[in-house]
């Protein structure tokens, strides 16, 4: 359901675990003669041949053991989508079920010990991980209906070249990645005339991070303990599009060569300069995973006027509007309705191409998000291919993404329901395909990133409430120095130990 | 003699203050954890500091009722179950290890003692997976009962406490009865094990504890949801469910408590000493 | 009197000094061999026919089903398994294509397992020999065959450690010592990193072993964390250990009342589990944490108590949090050994005239520190191994100056980010055999040095 970043440690220490029990990773080409077979025939831009494994006869009377996100079965729409489905195959005797697992269990430590899934919904980095050890079956994604309607950047988070033969792993279905939440009702009352320059009825600070800037320091002037925009620094999945803007990277090649680590690449530490400006116009909640936490509440009792998080959380910023609303003393069905009127989630700010948040009428360059593809993949230790293939097209076709986008709020990667839904949906799709979502590398290697990045941009808000002798960050050399020591930690841990 | 008097009330001030001041220490983690549980909104940062602001059942209502995704009874009849059979079969093992390693000079005998010894000081997550491989070729993923089996034969390799207080009972008695022609199962069974019951009681309250809150294993072997213990449960809760976290733990602990409440008797006056020294 | 366990005459080995015992034992096969009579052959070519030749038809059966058994298991699996224990594996898997392949770390696995399987095979095998024997012996003097009842008796009696320990050493080979293994040979293969199944694993010498002692990166941050670790195992160890013991004495104490209520506040913690507690903690201490909301409510500024730069308190938080976690069982334990301690020896040391403290330095210190050696080595072990603490309060940080790790890491918490977190199983298994050797010999000498270990019978 969420992003990497904040798995629970728990579900960290046993993936960790059992990573190897089964998972595999590498190059996938030294087997000798095993791969020679059919599948390395390309048929023309139709995709490879997979008849060996799709025989394209559906199997009777077998039961297809679905794993979904906790929030899909929470909000009922897993519920929805098998009984649609086991209505729709009832002649063949095709049931779909709760695989009843974890949503974050590792189908490398299951799988080949026949307790997996047959049919799973998990993000980009995860099921690619799965396609070393060949874990999951290729997808004859050319023949789904879906194919035309979803963008390429997309299929390509899920693509894999084995033996010359391109692969599509998994099925996208559903776009994550940072989105603003704001609450209308703190805006100061003359937004429309003193917060609205260009007149186009969005405020100025929602528009660029130089006015959010000016906006949060007139807040906490007005009131002590009282702030502007508010957002745990060290979590990289939000804090590393800011280094992504001006020039950096996670991997090279299209996020695919690990060899070349880029979070110091271009202009990077002007991401960082941005983080720090941000961070010393809030507290040193920023510092741990305090905002994180409590944002939810604090944005309720308008203490936070905004937030970066994922489109997901939104009913639980809702309902905590809700709470504080009735608290203030109104019945439940008008405080539902206050809230939703203002609690508004929308694409991020602007960011100045300079990184000077204090500056008057900046030149303003698109802030990009990391972001990341859910979708299904098939499980290669399933009995029932051809009937878990239906069961994919049938869960990616426009109604059912169309519900699930009306349940869960998320942002399809279906052109069609983007557009018939517009907000958010369309905002996240189009920023998809202009390429300012950066998706997380569909690499092994990318586990590794996530400890040395996380130690800097923790370290990047601390300075901001050390004493000005003691500060650690104070000049561009030093912010360079801090990111290229990054780059290195991360190329330490993913190559010291490999070298064959 | 009046300030023997005084000395003895000043040492007993002292030592009902430090008494006092260490419950306090204990209590408050848990009484925070407690109030937390009751919080009404769930989230605990709309507390003033320490405590929540407003109190209701609701948490603990949800928790047994809220079952459609988090079965909270469910998890805990699980684990009472798992913790139960282990710590009845594990403490069983242990108690005999020990009173064996004590009581018997066989051969090999220090040399168990000493690879024991040695074995727990293995970093015991890099034999997960060896045991995670053992349990798919045995068939006993998603299977309570090998969880139960792990934990009670894991249980003996901790005898070595039990052998320490074995090895302070005198073995004048056992000699007595083995006069008497008692065989040495007799002996552990009609002498040794009455006298034995703090140990007992201690074992028993470690291995039932043990399984109680461990969630590397059964996460690791459990798969299914309607499998889960309370602490894998717990873990799998999202992040805006303090209160349910703060209620599901606070539940948890009663069962140890009521445990220890019903133990305490032979804990403190299993043995009266001085009846066999002398 | 101690049972002693003798397979020869009781009334001969008497007579036999004890450095010859030891002699007598391992050539009393080679001298069964030498001198057995027909039965004993008999029971050499088939296990189990010496005795039905002596009419022992239960246990000439028992022995003989454990040879069908062995068989069985052999020729069915075992021999494939041990094969299998040398290549690791031929066929890689592809599911694609539909080919099923080997899966090397479970053939690594099986295959420790047949040997286990055939050295217990050995072993049973050996002791059908030595059985028959005896019995030779015995009828040579005269005697009778021992009859099924009588040898079952045996198992209650004189071999009753025997009937004990089956079922413990049993669990623990299976589910302690062949993990144990596995580790070990695990540290000898290149398993790990990209070669991990369905890729075939090889087994690759000392490579690993190299690795580490070529790594340049490697060595500093070793230090550096063995030095803070083996300072965290003893400041802890001792912490716990006499803050339980304190507080045990404390509430032993005549003045105490309701000392079973004053008891459960620390059995209270004691209840709740370990990592809701750590979780706890760290909220505790975090900056939005209830300390520091009392801090900046006074106007100070927040402390970042668990944060990038909190090298020295952070790890005064964990001392300190480690020792609320475990104080209570060693409490508990410590009352459960006090109640059991001498009285009369109390009485007659306060006639004497000794004073609270010599009691407690003559009498009662050594008393509980005898007993409680064993447990004080296993707290040592266990902190210096502990996993969970800064996992759980400040794991997710690496410190400059360290490699991959932080400046509160245990060598535990570094072994985790270098081998779990990156898949690198070989190398994980190789520094867990480099730490596992230093921390063993460390803890068996002190072990085997101590009053409890050699002088077993003081407090009898």
């Amino acid at each position: 359901m969420r992003r990497k970043g904040y798995r629970f440690l728990a579900a960290l220490l046993c993936a960790g675990l059992l990573a190897g029990c089964g998972a595999g990773s590498g190059d996938g080409n030294d087997g000798g003669g095993a791969q020679d077979g059919q599948n390395t025939q390309t048929d023309g831009g139709d995709g490879p041949d997979l008849s060996n494994i799709y025989s394209g006869e559906l199997e009777q009377n077998v039961t297809i053991r679905v794993l979904e996100n906790d929030t899909a079965i929470e909000q009922g729409y897993f519920q929805e989508l098998i009984d649609a489905f086991n209505e729709a195959y009832a002649e063949y005797g095709i049931v779909a079920v709760d695989a009843n697992m974890d949503q974050y269990s590792n189908l490398a430590d299951d799988g080949p010990y026949g307790y997996g899934p047959d049919v799973l919904y998990q993000a980009n980095d995860v099921l690619m991980k799965y396609v070393d050890g060949k874990h999951i079956y290729p997808i004859p994604v050319q023949e789904l209906e879906c194919y035309s309607q979803i963008p390429e950047r997309a299929w390509e988070a899920y693509r894999r070249e084995i033996d010359g033969v391109t692969y599509h792993m998994a099925v996208p279905v559903n776009v994550q990645t940072g989105m603003l939440y704001y609450r209308k009702d703190l805006l100061p009352e003359d937004w429309e005339t003193a917060w609205d320059d260009n007149a186009n009825g969005i405020p100025d600070m929602i528009e660029n991070w130089n006015d959010m800037y000016r906006f949060s320091q007139q807040r906490m002037a007005e009131n002590e303990g009282q702030f502007g925009y508010m957002r745990s620094m060290y979590d990289v999945y939000f804090s590393s599009g800011f280094l992504f803007s001006y020039g950096g990277y996670v991997f090279g090649s299209n996020n695919t060569d690990p060899s070349d680590v880029g979070f110091s690449a271009g202009d990077s530490w002007m991401g960082a300069s941005v983080l720090l400006q941000q961070s010393e116009l809030m507290n040193e909640g920023c510092i741990d995973d305090t905002i994180t936490v409590n944002a939810y509440s604090k944005l309720a009792d308008g203490t936070y006027f905004a937030t970066m998080t994922t489109p997901d959380v939104y009913t639980l910023f809702l309902k905590e509007l809700i709470l504080a609303y009735q608290a203030q003393g109104m019945d439940e069905e008008a405080a539902r309705a206050l809230a939703e009127e203002n609690l508004v989630m929308t694409q991020v700010p602007m960011l100045p191409a300079s990184a000077d948040l204090s500056e008057e009428n900046p030149e303003l360059i698109p802030l990009k998000t990391m972001g990341g593809v859910n979708g299904y993949a098939i499980s290669a230790y399933t009995k029932a291919p051809n009937a878990c293939l239906a069961f994919v097209e049938f869960a990616t076709s426009y109604e059912m993404v169309m519900r699930r986008c009306e349940l869960l709020g998320i942002a399809p990667a279906r052109s069609d329901v983007a557009e018939n839904r517009g907000g958010t949906s369309e905002m996240i799709y189009q920023k998809l395909e202009e390429g300012n979502v950066v998706l997380m590398p569909s690499v092994t290697e990318v586990d590794q990133i996530w400890t040395p990045a996380q130690s800097f941009f923790s370290d990047l808000a601390k300075d901001a409430f050390r004493e000005p002798g003691e500060k650690k960050y104070d000049d561009p050399e030093k912010l360079k120095a801090g990111l290229a020591q990054v780059d290195q930690q991360i190329h330490d841990a993913i190559f010291t130990l490999s070298g064959q | 003699m009046k300030s023997r008097k005084t000395l003895r009330f000043m040492d007993s001030v002292v030592t009902h203050m430090i008494l006092i001041a260490v419950c306090f220490i204990f209590l408050f983690p848990c009484l925070w954890l407690i109030l937390a549980s009751f919080s009404k909104s769930g989230s605990i940062y709309s507390f003033d500091g320490f405590f929540p602001s407003e109190y209701s059942f609701d948490t603990f209502r949800m928790l047994f009722t809220d079952t459609e995704m988090y079965n909270y009874p469910r998890w805990f009849r699980n684990t009472l179950f798992i913790a139960t059979m282990s710590c009845l079969i594990g403490t069983f093992l242990v108690i005999l290890t020990a009173y064996t390693m004590s009581r018997f000079k066989f051969r090999g005998r220090k040399a168990i003692m000493k690879t024991t010894l040695v074995l727990g000081m293995f970093p015991s997550f890099m034999g997960m997976i060896a045991v995670y491989i053992i349990m798919t070729q045995f068939g006993l993923i998603n299977k309570m009962w090998g969880l139960i089996l792990i934990y009670s034969s894991g249980a003996p390799m901790g005898y070595l406490t039990q052998k320490g207080f074995f090895d302070t009972i005198p073995g004048s008695i056992d000699e007595a009865a083995r006069i008497d022609g008692a065989t040495n199962f007799q002996v552990f069974l009609k002498i040794n094990l009455p006298i034995s019951m703090p140990i007992i009681v201690y074992t028993a309250l470690t291995s039932f504890v043990f399984p109680w809150s461990d969630f590397i294993l059964p996460k690791l072997l459990l798969k299914e949801k309607d499998l889960y213990t309370v602490a894998v449960g717990l873990m799998s809760l999202g992040e805006t469910e303090f209160a349910r976290f703060a209620a599901g733990s606070v539940f948890i602990a009663v069962p140890i408590v009521i445990l220890y409440f019903c133990l305490m008797r032979f804990l403190v006056d299993g043995m009266t000493a001085g009846a066999v020294k002398g | 009197m101690r049972i002693k366990n003798r397979t020869e005459n009781p009334q001969k080995s008497v007579r036999v000094s004890k450095a010859n015992k030891k002699k007598m034992q391992s050539e009393s096969l080679c001298t069964a061999v030498k001198n057995g009579g027909k039965q004993v052959r008999a029971s050499m070519c088939l296990m189990g026919l010496g005795q039905l030749l002596y009419k022992q038809i239960g246990k000439g059966i028992l022995y003989l089903c454990v040879l069908v058994l062995a068989a069985f298991y052999f020729v069915k699996r075992g021999f494939a398994d041990i094969a299998g224990l040398f290549t690791l594996g031929t066929k890689e898997a592809d599911t694609w294509l539909g080919i099923e392949g080997d899966n090397s770390v479970v053939m690594l696995l099986m295959g420790i397992l047949s040997v286990i399987a055939a050295l217990c095979f050995i072993l049973c095998y050996i002791s059908n020999i030595k059985d028959v024997y005896e019995t030779q012996k015995r009828v040579e003097r005269g005697g009778k065959p021992a009859t099924f009842r009588e040898d079952l008796q045996q198992f209650l009696d004189k071999k009753f450690y025997k009937t004990v320990l089956f079922l413990p050493i049993l669990g623990v080979c299976v589910f302690n010592i062949l993990p144990i293994i596995f580790m070990i040979a695990i540290a000898f293969t290149n398993y790990g990193g990209t070669i991990v199944p369905p890729k075939l694993v090889d087994w690759v010498g000392f490579n690993n072993f190299v690795k580490l002692a070529t790594l340049s990166q490697f060595s500093p941050t070793f230090l550096k964390i063995l030095n803070w670790n083996i300072i965290w195992a003893v400041i802890s160890t001792a912490l716990n250990y006499f803050a339980g013991l304190g507080l045990a004495l404390l509430l032993n104490k005549e003045c105490v009342k309701g000392k079973a209520l004053w008891r459960a506040f620390p059995v209270l913690a004691y209840a709740v589990p370990g990592f809701i507690t750590l979780l706890g903690f760290k909220f505790m201490f975090s900056y939005g944490g209830p300390i520091n909301q009392i801090i900046t409510g006074m106007g100070n500024k927040a402390v970042g108590f668990l944060d990038i730069d909190a090298k020295w308190i952070a790890r005064i938080i964990g001392l300190l949090v480690n020792a609320w976690i475990s104080v209570p069982s060693i409490m508990l334990l410590a009352t459960g050994l006090l109640s059991n301690r001498d009285v009369s020896q109390m009485e007659s040391a306060k006639i004497d005239g000794a004073n609270a403290f010599q009691q407690f330095r003559h009498i009662t210190l050594p008393f509980v520190l005898f007993s409680t050696t064993p447990v004080l080595i296993s707290q040592f072990i266990g902190n210096f191994n502990n996993f969970g603490i800064f996992f759980f309060l400040r794991g997710g940080l690496y410190i400059d100056g360290y490699f991959l790790a932080s400046d509160t890491d245990l060598l535990i918490n570094w072994l985790y980010n270098l081998s779990i977190n990156n898949n690198y199983y070989n190398i994980g298994a190789t520094i867990s055999l480099v730490i596992f050797v230093i921390t063993s010999l460390i803890s068996l000498s002190i072990y085997t040095g101590s009053a409890s270990y050699r002088e077993e019978d003081t407090f009898r």
